[in-house]
């Protein structure tokens, strides 16, 4: 079978993998016939209790580096365990000044990172917002009826994508990227968002990049003036003669308060008020208000190509003819007609970014992104309050994320969370130290796969961030193919221009040549750690196959088994957790 | 191993066994439902967009057929197929009417999500979730119906679409759009390294769970995958997503592993621009893929399954009345929705109707609701599907009255 693996292209070998694995699992279908058919009659079921979810169990702690290392970022590639224990003699200490690091990306050496990044040739990040709209947008000089125009359309966004794969694997600012992610995830844009596809370079760069480790407030207006948001969410359409609640709507139930403060549908005047009179949550009559407040907010884009004042240069305007110039009543605070340009909504973007409820809202998705599903209130509280603290501060948000990574919550909560798909994926290339410069087109296609491609969740609440999203069979089957496609080199474009390798052999000591002693190499070079001793037993008869588990194995059986005992260690369990 | 010679008896016997051979003693609990399975299978047709349910089965006589045509000069449908005195059926559906008139296909009108949103999301998610107005809920109504009712078999619920919400949070569903996708990659180790997950995934969390759950159904699945599929009764399918899913459903209800539940998408309905083009166009070319899928689908399944097949299709809202500048509709209120199988009492439309004049519509624009989408689903639990809790499938909801949709099992 190797023989015949490597005269066949990708495409012709996806489809006979299906048949490889088919057969094979047919014949363990059929081979034991010495185990006796289960009895029909007195069978109870084997989801015993659908009803009681059982409480999970809790696992066994594991080293900080660990923690910090799967938490903070996409899992360790080789010698980064060993690069985080060398930081400081206590593990508070180390925990400190790696925090500091990454919070810092600034001081952070990151020239391997930027060799491959220049060697990638990306053609269009490097474009300002204004260009990507007069290039892509305005201006693509292809004919709309060939593909070729919607390749450019599109290929600022794909060239995003590629990158922002190639950033997770290689550069030290781990913190950064999975911030970008998070941030991504909280104020989602979806990838094929109508009429701004391009602008979605921008925004990730010049709103959510720019902003995330400094002010909350700024980073709301910079999200609520940016094309990629204002066509996602209608904002674009919404006029004093037709009121798109979109927007409005998702700038309370996600982006700020949340729906735990979500009140219903009720009266405002009989929500309670706090004591500066500010009611202490939102009804659906804050939702139309503000509406009306952003009424006008939208992209100078002439789309009729008829407008007054309009343009098309792809960035934000306030069109006051589109304006309601009413007064309006917003979580009890009356804000009166006729005020200056934009300032609705920089009232209803000042009241929301200011309250508590937002305030423990964010913290409660930084402490789940960065601790558990369901983090402990502690944390969230103290979280919270620096939040509040510092909400006039330009690096509020370094200080909320710095006291959640130092929290002692942080260093306790171990295996709360699984690692979703499309980390998992980075994970698994991090730690076999894969080789790419430019990605190939089969590594976000398996995320898609998982359910997870990147920048493609549709509606506005972003990915889930809880086990539960994840923990399904078509999901599990691809991470699990994924560990096989990237550790047998099977993930190279079809014409063999894009290509990522992996040399799990090359990375192995020549001396170690047991399947106990390569068991016992791989599974701390991955895991950082040890295995449950059965696990352990299990990963090493995958190496033996035929042979003893000390004896001397052939290089024709290292070669080739020893990648199917890495994935082993990469589908396992103690690989997911984070 | 010639696998495509296997008999379904052989490769259930082998199937089980090696379920059994892998879990070792820790899974021997392996139960097929039994083929005179007391409740029907449930399968939801999701159509994703909101379908213009006034096109769909507009009115054919009187007034409202007067403010329909008027309301939409551009777009409006002719030539239809007669479903009672009032209404029919777009003829794009040609291949449903039969099974109308046969009995075994049911309308319901005027019916949907009685809830003031017209977005798809939030719609959408009320309708999964069983809970309107709340999105926080932990569990899809299937999830808690499924759960209600106890769950045996080694196969009980398949998404083909993805993790949809009406199943959040139900463990042992298995997704899959194609059983030839659903298959471990293989460098020709891949039993040794089955052998290796099962003893690693032999835990209680969450993820150890699901990773037996995703072993198992590989032991039920992969031996599909090289086999060419023989619909029956000489049932043809098309390439197109849906059918293309059904085809997956079919083929595992034959497989009589007990499956209770499946859920299958159906996107391209948010026809805001050109929607028509006389009889035919866009929504003709969705609703024939629509028609011929189901169609093929309850061909197919008619070898001795539809006397236990309950088939519900959904949208999240129906469409604006008026036709807008474009050609297409807007996001409407009210909506249709369609039940096929053996226990359905067919070739009737169900609902009050509310009627089209202006002063009849919601919010004068769209369509009225008078059937909450939750009566169709209740009366197929209690009657169909065994579960008469309804309030714990839909929370704080009880149904008023019958609309008798459904023969009693």
């Amino acid at each position: 079978m190797t023989q015949l693996r490597s005269r066949l292209d990708r495409r012709d070998f996806l489809k006979l993998m299906g048949t490889f694995a088919g057969v094979s699992a047919a014949l363990a279908a059929c081979a034991p016939e010495q185990i006796p058919l289960p009895d029909p009659t007195q069978v109870p079921s084997i989801v015993e209790n659908p009803t009681g979810v059982p409480p999970e169990p809790v696992l066994p702690p594991v080293p900080l580096g660990i923690i910090a290392l799967n938490r903070m970022g996409y899992g360790p590639r080789p010698g980064d365990y060993e690069g985080f224990n060398a930081l400081g003699s206590t593990d508070d200490e180390r925990l400190r000044v790696y925090v500091a690091q990454q919070l810092n990306p600034d001081s952070i050496d990151d020239s391997d990172f930027e060799t491959r990044y220049n060697a990638a040739g990306f053609e269009t990040l490097h474009k300002t917002q204004d260009e990507l709209y007069a290039d892509h947008i305005a201006n693509n000089p292809y004919d709309s009826n060939d593909d070729t125009y919607w390749q450019w359309y599109s290929k600022p966004a794909h060239e995003l994508v590629d990158a922002t794969f190639l950033r997770a694997v290689y550069s030290r600012k781990q913190l950064v990227e999975v911030l970008a992610d998070f941030w991504h995830n909280h104020f989602n844009v979806y990838f094929w968002q109508d009429d701004g596809v391009p602008m979605l370079v921008s925004y990730n760069r010049d709103v959510l990049r720019k902003h995330m480790l400094g002010n909350f407030r700024q980073m709301l207006e910079a999200v609520a003036t940016h094309p990629s948001m204002l066509y996602y969410l209608n904002q674009n359409n919404s006029s004093d003669a037709g009121p798109n609640e979109n927007f409005a709507r998702e700038l309370f139930e996600l982006h700020t308060l949340g729906a735990e403060n979500y009140l219903g549908v009720r009266d405002p005047n009989t929500v309670q008020k706090d004591a500066n009179g500010l009611a202490i949550g939102y009804v659906d009559n804050d939702v139309y208000e503000s509406a009306r407040a952003f009424t006008g907010w939208r992209v100078d884009d002439d789309i009729y190509e008829y407008e007054d004042g309009i343009e098309k240069t792809g960035r934000f305007i306030y069109y006051k003819p589109w304006h309601d110039r009413f007064n309006k009543l917003i979580l009890g605070k009356y804000i009166p007609a006729d005020q200056t340009d934009m300032q609705d909504g920089r009232d209803v973007l000042d009241l929301l970014a200011n309250h508590p409820g937002t305030a423990r809202f964010i913290s409660r998705k930084l402490a789940r992104r960065f601790i558990a599903d369901e983090p402990p209130d502690s944390v969230l509280q103290a979280a919270a309050s620096v939040f509040m603290e510092y909400r006039d501060a330009p690096d509020q948000l370094k200080r909320v994320v710095e006291t959640i990574l130092l929290s002692p919550e942080f260093k306790q909560a171990w295996g709360q969370k699984i690692k979703r798909p499309t980390e998992a994926a980075i994970s698994m290339m991090r730690a076999l130290n894969v080789d790419f410069t430019q990605l190939p087109g089969g590594i976000p296609w398996m995320c898609s796969m998982m359910g997870q491609p990147m920048f493609e969740k549709r509606s506005p609440d972003g990915y889930a961030d809880v086990k539960e999203a994840w923990a399904n069979s078509m999901s599990l089957l691809y991470r699990w193919n994924f560990a096989v496609g990237i550790s047998e080199n099977w993930m190279d474009d079809d014409e063999q221009k894009r290509i990522i390798r992996t040399d799990i052999l090359g990375q192995t000591l020549p001396e170690v040549r047991t399947a106990e002693s390569l068991a016992d190499f791989w599974i701390p070079r991955i895991l950082n750690r040890t295995m449950s001793d059965t696990d352990r037993q299990a990963v090493i008869a995958v190496m033996a196959q035929e042979y003893g588990t000390q004896e001397q194995l052939p290089e024709d059986h290292v070669a080739w088994v020893l990648p199917a005992m890495v994935e082993v260690i990469l589908m396992s369990p103690d690989f997911q957790w984070k | 191993m010639p696998t495509t010679k296997l008999t379904r008896r052989n490769f259930l016997q082998g199937c089980s066994s090696a379920i059994a051979a892998m879990a070792g003693a820790r899974l021997t609990n392996v139960a097929f439902a039994q083929q005179d399975s007391p409740t029907d299978t449930l399968v939801v047709v999701f159509l994703r967009g909101g379908w213009d349910a006034l096109n769909v089965v507009p009115p054919m006589e009187g007034d409202d057929r007067g403010f329909y045509e008027t309301a939409r000069p551009n777009i409006k449908i002719s030539d239809l197929l007669p479903l009672s005195d009032q209404f029919g059926m777009h003829p794009a559906l040609a291949p449903l009417h039969g099974l109308y008139q046969q009995g075994r296909m049911a309308v319901i009108h005027a019916v949907g999500l009685n809830y003031d949103t017209r977005s798809h999301f939030d719609a959408q998610e009320f309708i999964e979730l069983g809970t309107p107005g709340l999105k926080n809920t932990t569990s899809g109504w299937i999830t808690r119906h499924l759960q209600r009712n106890g769950v045996s078999s080694i196969l009980p619920a398949l998404s083909t679409s993805g993790a949809p919400s009406s199943l959040l949070n139900f463990v042992p569903t298995v997704n899959l759009n194609d059983p030839a996708d659903f298959s471990q990659w293989d460098n020709g180790l891949v039993v040794s390294q089955q052998t290796a997950l099962r003893q690693m995934y032999s835990g209680d969390t969450l993820l150890h769970r699901a990773g037996l759950r995703t072993l198992d159904s590989l032991g039920i699945v992969s031996p599909l995958v090289e086999q060419e599929y023989q619909p029956s009764n000489g049932a043809s399918y098309n390439d197109d997503e849906l059918s293309q899913q059904l085809k997956t459903v079919a083929r595992m209800i034959k497989l009589d592993a007990g499956l209770r539940v499946a859920t299958v998408d159906y996107g391209g309905w948010d026809t805001h621009e050109y929607e028509t083009d006389g009889n035919g166009g866009y929504i003709a070319d969705q609703l024939g893929n629509l028609a011929a899928g189901l169609s093929n689908f309850y061909l197919d399944l008619d070898s001795g399954y539809t006397d236990r097949l309950s088939v519900v299709v959904i949208s999240e809202f129906g469409r604006r009345l008026v036709q807008n500048e474009d050609y297409g509709t807007d996001h409407g209120h009210g909506s249709v929705m369609f039940t096929l199988g053996g226990g359905v009492n067919g070739g009737q439309v169900y609902g009050a109707w509310p009627g089209l004049h202006n002063d009849q519509l919601y919010d004068h624009a769209d369509l009225a609701i008078t059937t909450d989408y939750r009566q169709v689903m209740s009366e197929l639990l209690t009657r169909r599907l065994g579960n008469t809790d309804i309030g714990t499938v839909f929370p704080g909801y009880a149904p008023s009255g019958e609309l008798g949709i459904f023969r009693p099992i």
